[in-house]
């Protein structure tokens, strides 16, 4: 475990040493994801000028969704996205091997070996608009209430990445995983709605239950709101174990049938 | 004048062929745009109900149909990814051919553009073909021909809008090695300003009034609002063809300043 921390903190170092290298990118980038994350909480604000609620959730219920979505979010961009994301173009290009000569598991070592600090950074911004969001709705939560958002909030980063990883992982077969973020973002689309605006048995079934991008948010926000629900929570935690232990086995499965690439 | 014409259909002809090759990959990207109606089809059903009934003045319908229209819209004439296309073929030295040869830049690129549009704009009524029994319930468009009369015009001038925004970014890499963070920077406020995220005019009078200013206005809500019914006075859609025209004329001008600057610090290499 010590071992693994340490080759963390090596790769962290790293991550911030090239920051600093180019720091106009930097710059560039947490703009672009604080612009992202405005225009959400900007088409908020426009649809209740027209509506009381959504699905009965009200103005700043919705607000703290979002902002949980984005925490979520920038929390797997922050400390994944990049990793994982040339994860498949390295299996594709041979420079996978790479991964296999390192000191520790390959699944671990291939999808934490870059941070992106601009993403860490914006998750503040996240996490200031969900304060934001329950000092409006006059919410005092307990100190036990905020250990739960923040464990739900932690199974919902293990159920993003396990469905990335799970999905870049095709690429041992495919070769090519092109196009796979796109789909990713889509599916984001979803976990920033309540899940009782899912009326549709289809729609219910597929994005709630089935890829539970929507209840990884649905359920830290609503402990927040309507106060701890065991079922939900407990579902939660279960899903994140499950979709875990898929993206591991799948992964190794993968690892299997790599052949590297000649050159 | 013929001479030149026949240049850029030529052009066009293998923009045409090259891009029938993606045809699957239109394909794909407009079954994931299936995905992102679902998701819009379900948030504005529920607020919808939470309101009294309308959305700004219009039903549900007629706000799902303004979704619906601007997917196929972005199909038809928005940029994909011409500015990376670009900025590669500068950072590839493969511009250096172009400088040679009796050929237009901007031109020979809006050539290959128009081109793409009209595969990837075709392509996309497969998948909408295929979700049109579950959409058709929510479908509510105008019955009057006019608002195509209207309409299509505002959509040509958006082409270009949209065309020479990516080229303008393409251009960029002149100056820098990498235009990502402009791009996706800018596509924020084309999401937003563009009327992807809601309609326009349910924004507070104020700012629809800044928005109306603004050259994203033109890229897709314009002609979005008129097929739609949205938009519906004379006076108020000549105004909008009024400001597009001079949103075309002033990129087209900025294009051809960074075009003269940006080949002044062109170093070609390789090619």
């Amino acid at each position: 475990m010590l071992h693994y921390a340490k080759i963390w903190a090596a790769s962290a170092r790293y991550s911030i040493t090239r920051t600093l290298m180019f720091r106009g990118d930097f710059f560039v980038w947490s703009l672009v994801e604080l612009f992202w994350m405005a225009v959400n909480i900007l088409t908020i604000t426009v649809i209740y000028e027209h509506t009381q609620s959504i699905a009965g959730w009200t103005k700043y219920q919705m607000v703290l969704l979002v902002g949980t979505s984005m925490l979520i979010q920038r929390f797997l961009m922050g400390f994944f996205w990049s990793s994982i994301f040339e994860m498949g173009r390295n299996i594709r290009s041979g420079n996978f091997d790479f991964y296999l000569a390192q000191p520790g598991n390959v699944m671990f070592m291939a999808t934490t070996r870059k941070l992106d600090p601009d993403s860490l950074l914006n998750s503040l911004v996240a996490a200031a608009v969900v304060i934001y969001a329950v000092h409006q709705l006059g919410l005092e939560p307990s100190a036990g209430q905020i250990a739960l958002y923040a464990l739900m909030v932690l199974c919902g980063v293990v159920i993003h990445y396990s469905i990335l990883v799970l999905s870049i992982s095709l690429a041992f077969w495919l070769t090519s995983a092109q196009g796979i973020e796109g789909l990713y973002f889509t599916l984001t689309e979803f976990s920033r709605l309540p899940r009782a605006a899912f009326t549709g048995i289809a729609t219910q079934m597929l994005f709630v239950w089935l890829l539970p991008v929507v209840m990884v948010t649905n359920v830290p926000a609503s402990l927040l709101v309507q106060g701890f629900d065991l079922t939900l929570s407990a579902w939660l935690f279960g899903s994140a174990l499950v979709w875990f232990a898929a993206a591991v086995f799948v992964f190794n499965r993968g690892l299997r049938r790599y052949t590297s690439a000649s050159s | 004048m013929f001479a030149t014409f026949d240049k850029y259909r030529q052009v066009f002809l293998t923009g045409l062929q090259s891009n029938i090759v993606y045809r699957f990959n239109f394909a794909v990207r407009g079954f994931f745009s299936l995905f992102h109606l679902a998701a819009v089809v379900i948030l504005w059903s529920a607020a919808s109900l939470g309101g009294s009934g309308g959305l700004g003045g219009f039903s549900l319908g007629q706000t799902i149909t303004y979704f619906v229209t601007l997917l196929i819209l972005q199909f038809f004439i928005s940029a994909f990814n011409e500015d990376y296309q670009i900025s590669e073929e500068i950072r590839n030295g493969l511009i250096n051919q172009f400088l040679l040869k009796p050929i237009n830049y901007f031109a020979y690129r809006f050539s290959i553009f128009v081109a793409a549009r009209l595969v990837s704009g075709l392509v996309v009524i497969v998948p909408l073909l295929i979700a049109l029994p579950v959409l058709r319930e929510y479908l509510d468009f105008p019955h009057d021909y006019r608002v195509l009369l209207f309409g299509l015009p505002a959509m040509a001038m958006s082409a270009v809008i949209q065309f020479s925004i990516a080229y303008c970014f393409g251009l960029l890499s002149f100056w820098f090695l990498e235009i990502q963070g402009f791009v996706i920077l800018s596509m924020a406020l084309e999401t937003l300003l563009g009327g992807q995220m809601f309609p326009l005019d349910l924004l507070p009078e104020w700012a629809y009034a800044i928005a109306r200013c603004l050259p994203f206005y033109y890229q897709m809500y314009f002609p979005a609002a008129i097929f739609t019914g949205r938009l519906t006075d004379p006076t108020l859609i000549f105004q909008g063809y009024g400001i597009q025209a001079a949103w075309v004329i002033a990129l087209l001008l900025v294009n051809q300043l960074l075009w003269s600057r940006g080949l002044r610090r062109h170093t070609a290499v390789g090619g």
